[in-house]
């Protein structure tokens, strides 16, 4: 990277993403995972420095100022706390600050948390409500648009000027599915045929019920480490090479394709100068797929293809694949507690660079570079996060 | 699991938008003209993709173009452009007559409509659908 120092993911972990109903709370999943994850980085509590909490709305939680409260939970009172909220993207900004605070030289390990109770706690009328809001309030939100309409509106623009049909898009649903059927975390392993998905209730055409994501509960941690300070058992973790964040015209209407992911374009493009590798490198990503047509577009907007529809045929992005997406199952089959997000990708694809993912689903040649892919709003906040592995391993 | 009902009353001030809300609350679309490039963005951006802040509040004819159409559980919606702007919004859908469009992937909607005064403070960009096979 740029600055010179080098940050490692020293250790990840996540909790099952799934709907709740133990009576355990949000605060008891950001403990759980950032127990994990402590317990893999070889660090004590006292070394961390820094903690940063993705957590995307208030509404879900009843909580504000979580970073605090969790600080104390998990045992690190005294740090420095901070909170990150950029929507669907909470949680790879985090990752993003976090990197950049050991990169300034003041931070040589900081914890990242990303936690949403965004199924348990408030009913999904509730929860849909309060997502409409997470575009421009006065104009989208108001007028009653929820998150399924304007990325259906987005996607029929993409459909526009490629010739994705029906069944390539069921296709995404059903493989991120069947990767979380191997996937203990998994709020959704299930298996589809095309069919089943063309006959799920029509919810924004041309997204159908099991086009959707769920709604999840869940956290996910990381611990980043200068890669001097990390222990010396440790030296296999994954380097983070390149992080891009960028931004998009908050309103649909206002951008020249409206199907373009213009600012996920802009956020890989600066990951890769920051890394100085090129799209086609990457040989594992996973993507930001709220629904089944957003990783279809995240591939063309990532640069992960130069065929779409022949990479699909081909199959390029299933498990055994040239650049695997979404192992984990995604956003569709993993699950979305929206904080954990972007947590979780960047844990997972940590894992798989170390070789210590979910066996069922690790890479068996472990690719030499992973990507995270997240975003918020209809990307209208973009973050980026590519990693590399060890040569150690 | 505990019940615990929280109830929030809202009161919302819309600032630089007010012109456009007041204007919604009409039936009028009130857009916003860069005084620079002359680009006319409605809704209305503070601002402009030339970098410009300075601007004019320009009175639409109303009428709308629909770009792309959705429909389902959610409702029907549409990504739509007002006669005389330069960008694109998206509106909720409103029929004269119980209609149910019939949609498939990759078609084009062909539809037209005016915006609908929202009657209240509400900014709620509602579309009456013109009815089928008549253009703006």
């Amino acid at each position: 990277m740029s600055s010179g120092t080098r940050v490692k993911i020293s250790g990840a972990a996540l909790t099952p993403y799934n709907r709740r109903k133990d009576n355990s709370s949000f605060r008891d999943w950001a403990c759980s995972a950032f127990n994990d994850a402590l317990y893999k980085s070889g660090l004590e509590h006292r070394d961390i420095d820094a903690l940063y909490v993705a957590s995307e709305s208030d509404f879900f939680t009843l909580q504000l100022n979580p970073a605090s409260v969790i600080a104390s939970d998990i045992g690190i009172e005294g740090v420095s706390t901070t909170r990150i909220e950029g929507g669907g993207a909470s949680g790879q900004l985090a990752i993003h600050a976090a990197t950049r605070a050991i990169q300034s030289g003041y931070v040589k390990h900081a914890a990242v948390i990303g936690v949403d109770p965004s199924a348990s706690m408030l009913n999904s009328d509730t929860i849909k409500k309060l997502y409409s809001f997470s575009f421009d309030a006065w104009t989208d939100g108001m007028t009653g648009v929820s998150a399924t309409v304007l990325y259906a509106l987005s996607f029929q623009s993409f459909l526009q000027r490629t010739r994705v049909e029906e069944k390539q898009l069921a296709s995404v649903a059903i493989q991120n599915r069947a990767n979380a059927l191997h996937n203990p975390n998994a709020h959704l392993g299930r298996e589809h045929t095309v069919d089943e998905v063309k006959e799920s209730p029509l919810i924004a055409a041309p997204y159908r019920r099991l086009h959707c994501s769920p709604l999840s509960d869940g956290a996910a941690a990381a611990i980043l480490s200068r890669s001097d300070s990390i222990p010396s058992n440790r030296k296999n973790a994954a380097t983070i090479i390149g992080i891009g964040g960028a931004s998009d015209a908050m309103h649909l209407g206002a951008r020249e394709d409206p199907g373009h992911f213009r600012a996920k374009e802009t956020a890989m493009n600066r990951a890769c100068a920051e890394a100085r590798i090129t799209p086609d490198q990457i040989g594992v990503a996973e993507v930001y797929d709220a629904y089944a047509g957003a990783q279809l577009q995240a591939i063309d907007a990532l640069s992960l293809s130069d065929d779409l529809l022949n990479d699909l045929q081909t199959e390029r992005f299933a498990p055994t694949g040239q650049c695997p997406i979404n192992l984990s199952g995604g956003l569709l089959g993993q699950g979305a507690p929206t904080g954990a997000t972007g947590v979780g990708q960047t844990a997972s694809i940590a894992l798989m660079l170390e070789g210590d993912y979910v066996p069922a689903l690790q890479p068996r040649t472990i690719p030499r570079y992973g990507l995270a892919d997240t975003h918020g709003g209809v990307c209208t906040t973009s973050a980026v996060t590519l990693m590399e592995k060890s040569v150690s391993v | 699991m505990s019940n615990y009902t929280l109830k929030l009353d809202y009161q919302l001030a819309p600032g630089w938008l007010q012109p456009y809300t007041e204007g919604l609350s009409q039936g009028r679309a009130v857009s916003w003209c860069c005084s620079t490039c002359e680009r006319t963005s409605f809704p209305p951006v503070r601002t402009c993709t030339c970098g410009q802040t300075t601007g004019t509040w320009v009175a639409l004819a109303g009428t709308a173009r629909v770009i792309h159409y959705t429909c389902g559980q959610d409702g029907e919606f549409a990504l739509a452009q007002f006669e005389g702007a330069d960008t694109a919004t998206v509106v909720k859908l409103c029929h004269n007559t119980a209609t149910n469009l019939s949609y498939q992937v990759g078609t084009s909607a062909n539809l037209t409509g005016s915006l609908q005064a929202s009657g209240s403070a509400k900014p709620e960009l509602v579309l009456r659908l013109d009815p089928i096979g008549k253009t703006s």
